[in-house]
């Protein structure tokens, strides 16, 4: 089975996060970007990560799979490549594509374009959604002009027992989890209830020195002046007003209470 | 014919509206004042009267219904034909998406068929029905993000949580049901073993809501944050940092990548208050936090605070809860 993992670099939701937290988050003059003027890390989207996760499961559970990882994006795109190499994929392509970043159909097409070239591609495996823009729009938009089965919010993935022609999907839902079946080719997003991606070994980190991302340009699968579908205009930072009564006390008794009368003043609790 | 807003609603056997269904019709609502357009509402899934019946109450012009008993539970492959051709139908340019578990697969799959775009977490519509554009969440919501679009199809668009006013419910305002005519198709993707039935209340439901998060310290101090919900006649929640770590289950995630509940009271307790987190809590009527770190962001959002250590607060709050006179 050959299986294809794309990986979104993304900015560290943590990083921003710290920002944010702070108050200091700002964008620049670009109008469509932070200034955290360099000190966040871009890094491999955590999602990402653990499709690759999945699918080396999926390759540890006995199953016979290559595994491709694949990213879209500029330059410095291709560093995560090398994190995927060093945890077990046995090839990587970087296509170059210097506007790759927020609109997912654009990576959809190409990557679609990729998979079509490649020809032999049986499962991809996405992540549920990019961490910086929180859209999940490029495995559906993959899924549905691959013409292949698509499964969101994967926690696993399995051979399905008698059959090479479809994978055996855990998913999480709502009410827990669920189990699909769904025909190959698919598109599989997976989920963070995957639990954790493992480390690289030293020996996949020395793979990932002598195998360097393959590199293609995003022109050879789309047409060099295509608009975005979703176009990024802008980045805003909205204001949160903080508005906090802390309540204050001798000790934690005191503070509890003095808590617990407020909310019963303003008929919030009927206990 | 004057054009419409449509709003794709999947709906349970039996169900009424939900609030999402509900703003999401608002929404619809307040982008056709103005702009001369028409609300329509579809509505897809079997046993879907009610619904049908509520929407035209609640303001839409037109409801067409998809009733079907294989669609008692949403499957891409059998809904997005139907979503098509409701659009179809109504000619619409701008679709409202009501946020629910389904749209990693509804909202970009819909778009991408019919050549159009999707943006998911929209607080706000801009422009008009031809040129619409959004503001949507981005990181959790640290940041927001304008978009433009540029493809020939329409705009399907996923709401973030309360971005619009339910429509006021006319009680009698119908209009006739349209069908749209079931498509033969044959999903690539089935259901093998369906995940068990939700007993109990749901978190959503919730009036009161009692999270923890990684500032509990260890995955056994849970236990008071569970009997503090009990003791307040609400629920437990969580962050994810725990649920990471299964001191909490993954039904109990409250936040962007969680339940997004709106009870009366939301404690966050030992939990610092990242945009993911608030992204699930940040509309409740009233927000109490308590953490030792009196910068935690936390505060910005809260009403109410305390600033100790939770291990110490919450056997207090218990007493408290428990003990209405004291
Ligand atoms: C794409 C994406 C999606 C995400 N989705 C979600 C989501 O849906 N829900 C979610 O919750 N998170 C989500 N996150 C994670 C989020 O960014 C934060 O990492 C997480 O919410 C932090 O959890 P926490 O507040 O429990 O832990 P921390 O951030 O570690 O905070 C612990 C807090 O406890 C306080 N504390 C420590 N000791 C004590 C004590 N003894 N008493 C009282 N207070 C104490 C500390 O001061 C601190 O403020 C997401 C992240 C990403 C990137
Ligand atoms: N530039 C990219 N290169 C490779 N994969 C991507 C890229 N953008 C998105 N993806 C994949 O699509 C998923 C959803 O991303 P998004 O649609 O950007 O939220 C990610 O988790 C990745 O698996």
């Amino acid at each position: 089975m050959h299986v294809l993992v794309c990986a979104k670099r993304v900015l560290d939701p943590d990083g921003v996060n710290g920002y944010a937290l702070w108050g200091r988050l700002k964008v620049d003059e670009s109008g469509r970007s932070f200034d955290t003027g360099g000190t966040v890390p871009r890094i491999i989207n955590a999602y990402d990560e653990q499709a690759l996760e999945a699918a080396l499961r999926l390759r540890d559970a006995g199953v016979d799979c290559r595994i491709t990882a694949l990213t879209v994006g500029g330059e410095d795109a291709g560093e995560i490549l090398k994190r995927c190499v060093a945890m077990g994929a046995d090839r990587a392509i970087h296509v170059f594509d210097a506007e790759a970043q927020t609109d997912g159909f654009r990576v959809a097409r190409i990557v679609a374009a990729l998979v079509g070239e490649l020809a032999d591609v049986d499962l991809v495996l996405c992540g549920r959604q990019g961490s910086d823009y929180d859209q999940g729009a490029m495995p559906g938009a993959l899924a549905e002009w691959l013409g292949a089965s698509l499964v969101t919010m994967a926690s696993g993935v399995a051979a399905e027992p008698g059959t090479d022609g479809a994978v055996r999907v855990t998913r999480a839902v709502p009410n827990g989890e669920e189990m699909v079946r769904a025909q190959l080719p698919a598109v599989v997003s997976v989920s963070n209830e995957l639990g954790q991606p493992r480390y690289p070994s030293s020996r996949g980190m020395l793979a990932a020195r002598r195998t360097p991302p393959e590199r293609r340009e995003a022109t050879e699968f789309v047409e060099a002046g295509e608009t975005a579908t979703v176009e990024l205009v802008q980045l805003i930072v909205p204001d949160v007003q903080g508005q906090c009564e802390v309540i204050e006390g001798e000790d934690v008794r005191t503070k509890a209470a003095g808590l617990m009368a407020r909310l019963r003043e303003r008929g919030l609790l009927n206990v | 014919m004057s054009e419409h807003v449509l709003v794709l609603i999947s709906a349970a056997p039996g169900a009424t509206l939900r609030a999402a269904d509900r703003e999401a019709l608002g929404a619809a609502r307040a982008f056709a004042e103005g702009r001369g357009l028409a609300v329509a509402c579809a509505v897809i899934g079997h046993d879907v009267q009610a619904v049908a019946t509520e929407a035209a109450e609640r303001g839409a012009d037109r409801v067409l219904v998809a009733d079907a008993a294989e669609l008692v539970t949403f499957n891409g492959d059998r809904f997005i034909p139907l979503a098509v051709a409701a659009i179809a139908a109504t000619e619409a340019r701008v679709v409202i998406v009501p946020r629910g578990p389904d749209l990693l697969e509804l909202v970009p799959r819909l778009a991408a068929r019919l050549d159009g775009a999707s943006v998911m977490g929209v607080v706000e519509l801009r422009g008009d029905a031809q040129d619409v554009s959004v503001v949507a969440t981005a990181f959790g919501g640290a940041a927001h993000a304008v978009y433009r679009f540029n493809a020939p199809g329409p705009r399907i668009l996923a709401l973030a949580p309360a971005v619009a006013e339910a429509p006021e419910r006319v009680a009698g305002r119908a209009v006739a049901n349209e069908p749209i005519a079931p498509s033969e198709v044959v999903p690539r993707v089935e259901v093998v073993t369906p995940a068990a039935p939700l007993e109990g209340p749901r978190l959503e439901d919730a009036r009161v809501v009692v999270s923890g998060g990684r500032g509990l310290g260890a995955a056994d101090r849970y236990s008071m944050i569970v009997s503090l919900a009990k003791a307040l006649g609400g629920m437990p929640g969580a962050s994810r940092a725990i649920v990471d770590d299964a001191w909490a289950t993954p039904a109990q995630q409250v936040g962007l990548t969680g339940k997004i509940v709106v009870p009366d009271i939301y404690f966050a307790i030992g939990i610092s208050g990242a945009s993911q987190h608030m992204a699930g809590c940040s509309n409740a009527r009233c927000i109490v936090a308590v953490n030792t770190d009196p910068q935690a962001p936390i505060f910005r959002y809260a009403d109410y605070g305390i600033v100790a250590d939770c291990l110490e607060v919450l056997p207090e709050l218990i007493r408290l809860a428990g003990d209405p006179g004291a």
